[in-house]
């Protein structure tokens, strides 16, 4: 995936961006005016006019400074829901483009590294909209207006307001870069390799307490954490570097607009001012510039504004620098979350193939297998080869095989986790030209490490056939043997816990045998359903599996422990 | 929400360090505030009353001073900031790390692990935004806004009047609508926290939902749960937003009267120019710090939740609601009688009228039984009959009653020396688990996990040992020991507590289901290997089901599952039974 389509991704829709900065616009011009208008109606009132001519000024106050809280507000709410919204559409379009690839696709995505990516850096994009995009827009464009209001007075003021915005930003991205930049990059993979040693030492504990290595261990966690301490504090004076600046030349901007306002105030106030600019004007280069760009006549109020303004636009144009070192961070997230989704899918994992109308019916289930073979992404060569096997409504056919013999891979072949060579057809159609979809409808996988949701057991079944009542729950439970022990454990609300965590193995493999019952599919795979079950319970288990299949259900049974040999109507031998 | 929670300066030392400075800050911060709106209103004062810029000279020259002063003021204070929230979250996590022995693994058992590790790296990152805009502002809510009301009461107590009148605004809305979200704030950050649990949940699981077909359905569960997070976020900063946005109404009205009644005043001829200038650029100043601690409000409070998780972990620690500390360090007791079982030759392991209960439920009643040195012990019984909670007593990991006993005869000697015994201790146990448990790093690491020199024959030995000579040493595993296949791990692991018992002399082996995942061929190795270890001397005792060992066995013990838990193997049977009597109906409606 590129970082630029996981940007687009997180940045909302325009139609949902707009409302948030234009109520941001509103908001920060709001705030300009209200120091405006308040400093020319000071500096006007001290002529002592009739009150009149104030009115207007007042009226201006009082509605900047309505506006000011109310449009924020606004802003806020509008640009936290548009964010919110677009959080939604990034998680969906990464888990979709997760789906193609899961599960044999994604192997080397390492948990902790999946775990970082997927809670913090799609968290961390919520940032693109908040606190890069709105920032710099609103804020850029009161610049502008500020900065064309202020030359519409006096061009000089104007110009020197420009100036030192335009270094404000340059600077404060410059420095920031400098000092930070390199910190910050060194922060994320810090922080990723101290997400991975904590979730190694809190999923491992027992072990590490077994072994007496607890303290080594956490000592090297120290040592992460000290680099990560580290790094963090190389960000911490570029972060103040970018506010010093800012500060400063928020107040050269205010300084500039004093030494270009008050000679271009002579020019008004009369012969002797104007006389005393020009003798400035002499002394310094900086009067002859103000001289020559004042160009016309300014009073008293207006200079108040020409020193005041600037504070006000600074106060708004100090999101900038911050904006832009957000958006390093959001970037090197983007980068990561464009990484942890491979943009290539391995050639071993199959393509799409569109939905069509096809349907595979009960008699169509019959498999055919011609010269088949497999392999993993990456792998140097097939795990299995040259299997032909012929599998009828009601077989029961026994795959053996050594470790590594390719027993997992066939049956990840079968349900299209992985593609394959050779012929593989489903009631005499080609599975490669059928939907993946379609044929997991009719080959059904009881996986040899069932993944147990962090849910209650009733949610762990339910999802195999959702029409399912408790009744029929409790049933397939029971023809399991796992009736008595749910109940036990408070019925089908009992909760499972994080991955299987609250249950042992042998009851993981029941939970997953019952779903693969209740999905009811006409071909099950079970990749070494007693792997994990008592001997004298397996045989049970094994006759009770082919029993509950039924006649007209096929079984392929992936088992290196002995079978008897009544209960299988052939036998694959890999090598 | 307290304005500062007690149990961070009790648990982060760094963080008074932190208010220290900020404070000396602030102090020198208020006084760049106020002379440079006193520089700027009269430097404006004077040019209206005529002033040459020249004569000003003296005035500019002093602006630029303050602005230098100022900019270095407000550096200085961004990284006390960003220094302060990076070294209390540093010592947060080393606290963390620390209480996380103590409390050991059936604590951990206990709690979601990803939340766990989520609290300690991503969760802690809200205390950024926490110290560098929350508690800064903080500080100089309480060193500027009273300097700058008593500058403004002293040259114009009407506008001093007017902001002293308005500021309790402030505070007020704080607490009452403070009062209103804190509910809900809670609430959204343990949605939060159930929220990252769910996508990764739908992420791990996705083969399983690819089987049942049911992948593209989780998109709309996806959206469902980030949209319920939406609008419970939304909730909450509706409210956030609202106290924020009281804030900004009275210090933009407070500005906004001040202007106007200086004005009229000046009108009036009852107020020097100067002075109302410098009146109007302070009295927003007056404000600034409450405003941004108003709207840093929901940050904070995002910062408070994070370090509550924090806070619960270590309290807990704290607490030592759990007995034993599980940090080696600790064990210095043990250590010793380490050294003794070394010494002395253990030949046998009493484990006598031991029970395990559980809050809800008996796990092991009365169970009895003597594991023989030199001999391959297997303990049998029926998933449920509480093997491996047997084990986690052994290891000390579940507490128990009843005793077990590591029996030694001093000095190897024969027959005739009288058997001492001795509490059987963790350090005197090499065990492997039934889920390997292997770590981030080389194979060879793995194996020799806990030992501070590792041996590289050893290594190999116990590799081949375990029937795991085939795999390459320095084979680096992923985060969980990804990378190996089920069967390799499980030989990986089962090596690993080979080299503790070949590097340690620990006389007693314990291996739980070591061959679950493994072909007859390899496991035939393996028990092979087990064999040796059990004929050198040592304590072996395996948890298995499998007929293979069961076979190499000098020993079989059963275990039967306590009363009143229902025998699977019966439900199964009766299963079977049903099955064949019935089978057609029951294929109908699986079917």
């Amino acid at each position: 995936m590129l970082t630029s389509e996981v940007l687009r991704l997180a940045q909302p829709r325009w139609r949902a961006f707009a409302p948030g900065l234009i109520f941001g616009v509103l908001s920060a011009a709001a705030a300009v005016a209200l120091l405006a208008t308040s400093a020319w109606l000071i500096t006007r009132a001290a002529d002592e006019p009739p009150i009149l001519f104030l009115s207007a000024a007042i009226v201006g106050v009082r509605a900047a400074a309505l506006g000011r809280a109310s449009f924020r507000y606004l802003e806020r709410l509008q640009s936290h829901d548009a964010a919110f919204r677009g959080l939604a559409d990034l998680r969906v379009s990464i888990y979709e483009r997760l789906i193609p690839l899961a599960p044999d696709g994604l192997r080397g995505t390492r948990r902790g590294d999946l775990l970082a990516r997927l809670v913090g850096d799609v968290d961390e994009l919520q940032n693109l909209p908040l606190r890069v995009v709105q920032p710099l827009a609103t804020s850029l464009i009161v610049a502008v207006a500020a900065v064309v209001g202020v030359s519409i007075l006096l061009p000089a003021a104007g110009l020197a307001l420009a100036v030192t915005l335009a270094l404000a930003f340059a600077l404060g991205t410059l420095v920031n870069a400098r000092l930070a930049g390199r910190a910050e990059r060194d922060l994320s993979p810090v922080r990723a390799d101290f997400a991975d040693g904590t979730l190694d030492v809190v999923s491992n504990l027992d072990v590490l307490v077994a072994f007496g290595a607890v303290d080594a261990r956490l000592d090297h966690l120290r040592d992460t954490e000290s680099r990560l301490t580290r790094a963090a504090l190389g960000t911490a004076s570029g972060t103040g570097a970018v506010a010093g600046v800012v500060s400063l030349l928020a107040g050269a901007a205010t300084f500039c607009g004093l030494l270009f306002g008050v000679p271009a105030l002579g020019v008004v106030t009369g012969v002797a001012g104007s006389a005393g600019a020009a003798a400035v004007a002499a002394a310094a280069g900086a009067g002859t510039f103000g001289a020559v760009f004042a160009g016309g006549a300014i009073d008293g109020p207006v200079l108040a504004m020409l020193a005041l303004v600037p504070i006000a636009v600074f106060e708004v144009f100090g999101m900038v620098p911050l904006a832009v070192g957000a958006w390093r961070q959001v970037r090197v997230s983007a980068e990561r979350v464009a990484q942890a989704v491979p943009t290539v899918v391995p050639p071993e994992i199959p393509a799409d193939v569109p939905v069509q109308d096809l349907r595979v019916g009960a008699i169509a289930s019959a498999i055919e297998l011609r010269g088949l073979s497999a392999r993993w992404p990456e792998a140097r060569g097939d795990a299995f080869g040259g299997v032909s096997l012929s599998i009828r409504p009601g077989d029961r056919v026994l795959v053996t095989g050594p470790s590594g013999a390719g027993k997992t891979t066939l049956a990840h072949a079968l349900v299209r986790f992985l593609d394959y060579g050779g012929e593989y057809t489903i009631g005499g159609v080609e599975a490669r030209a059928l939907p993946a979809e379609e044929v997991r409808r009719t080959v059904g996988l009881c996986e040899q490490q069932p993944y147990l949701f962090d849910a209650n057991l009733r949610q762990n079944l339910l999802f195999a056939r959702e029409s399912a009542t408790d009744h029929d729950l409790l049933n397939v439970l029971e023809r399991v043997g796992l009736r008595d022990w749910a109940l036990e454990r408070g019925g089908l609300s009992a909760h499972v816990g994080e991955r299987g965590a609250l249950v042992s193995g042998g009851q993981a493999q029941r939970i997953a045998l019952a779903r693969a019952l209740l999905a009811g599919f006409p071909v099950v795979i079970f990749d070494e359903p007693t792997a994990n079950v008592d001997p004298d319970q397996a045989d049970l288990l094994l006759a009770d599996l082919l029993a509950v299949a039924g006649p007209r259900r096929s079984v392929v049974l992936i088992s290196h422990a002995d079978v008897p040999q009544a209960l299988v109507t052939q036998t694959l031998r890999l090598a | 929400m307290k304005p500062v929670d007690r149990r961070l300066m009790h648990y982060a030392a760094a963080a008074r360090a932190f208010f220290g400075v900020g404070a000396v800050l602030a102090l020198a911060q208020v006084v760049c505030v106020v002379a440079f709106a006193w520089l700027v209103s009269s430097i404006v004062v004077s040019a209206i009353e005529g002033a040459p810029l020249t004569a000003l000279a003296g005035s500019l020259a002093w602006l630029v001073v303050v602005v230098l002063v100022r900019s270095a003021l407000a550096w200085l204070m961004e990284v006390n900031a960003a220094r302060g929230a990076t070294v209390v979250k540093s010592q947060l996590r080393r606290e963390v790390l620390q209480a996380l022995p103590r409390l050991g693994p059936s604590w951990l058992s206990t709690r979601n692990r990803a939340a766990v590790s989520t609290v300690v790296t991503s969760g802690l990152d809200a205390l950024d935004t926490y110290f560098s805009k929350y508690l800064p502002q903080l500080i100089l809510t309480v060193v500027v806004t009273p300097v700058v009301l008593v500058v403004l009461f002293f040259w114009d107590w009407e506008s001093g009047l007017t902001v002293l009148l308005t500021l309790p605004l402030i505070p007020l809305f704080m607490v009452l609508i403070g009062w209103a979200t804190q509910k809900a704030q809670t609430e959204q950050w343990q949605q939060l926290g159930r929220l990252s649990g769910a996508f990764l949940d739908v992420v791990e699981g996705l083969s399983t939902l690819k089987v049942f077909g049911r992948e593209k359905r989780q998109t709309a569960r996806i959206r469902a749960v980030t949209d319920e997070y939406r609008s419970a976020t939304m909730k909450v900063l509706r409210m956030s937003f609202l106290s924020g946005f009281a804030l900004e109404l009275a210090a933009s009205l407070a500005v906004a009267l001040v202007a106007v009644s200086i004005g009229l005043r000046l009108v009036n001829g009852s107020l020097a120019l100067g002075v109302g200038l410098f009146v109007l650029m302070l009295a927003p100043e007056a404000f600034l710090p409450l405003r941004q601690v108003g709207a840093q409000f929901h940050a904070a409070a995002d910062g408070v939740a994070a370090t509550d998780d924090v806070f619960e972990i270590l309290d807990a620690a704290g607490r030592g609601a759990v007995g034993a500390d599980y940090s080696a360090t600790r064990a210095t007791r043990a250590t010793r009688a380490t050294r003794a079982t070394r010494a002395t030759r253990a030949t046998r392991v009493s484990v006598s009228d031991v029970s395990v209960r559980y809050a809800d439920r008996v796990a092991v009643e009365h169970f009895s039984a003597t594991f023989a040195g030199g001999a391959l012990s297997v303990l049998a019984g029926p998933s449920g009959a509480g093997k491996s909670t047997l084990v986690a007593a052994l290891l000390g990991f579940v507490e128990f009653d009843g005793s077990v006993q590591l029996g030694d005869r001093r000095g190897g000697g024969g027959e005739s020396t009288p058997l001492r015994s001795m509490p059987l201790h963790r350090e005197a146990i090499a065990w492997a688990g039934q889920r390997p448990g292997l770590l981030a790093g080389s194979i060879a690491s793995n194996v020799s996990l806990g030992d501070v020199s590792p041996s590289a024959a050893l290594v190999a030995e116990a590799l081949r040992l375990a029937a795991a000579g085939d795999l390459a040493k320095d084979f680096v595993l992923g985060v969980n020991g990804t990378g190996l296949s089920g069967g390799q791990a499980q030989r990986v692991a089962v090596a690993r507590a080979f080299y503790r018992h070949l590097s340690r002399g620990c006389p007693v082996v314990v291996l739980d289901e070591p061959s679950s995942a493994l072909d007859r061929a390899t496991e035939a190795a393996l028990i092979a290997g087990v064999r040796e270890v059990a004929e050198r001397g040592a304590i072996v005792v395996v948890v298995s089901h499998r007929p293979a060992f069961r076979t190499a066995a000098d020993q079989v013990v059963r275990m039967v599952a306590p009363v009143g838990i229902a025998e699977p193997i019966a439900a199964a049977a009766a299963a079977a039974a049903a099955a064949a009597t019935a089978g057609a109906p029951l294929s109908a409606k699986v079917g």
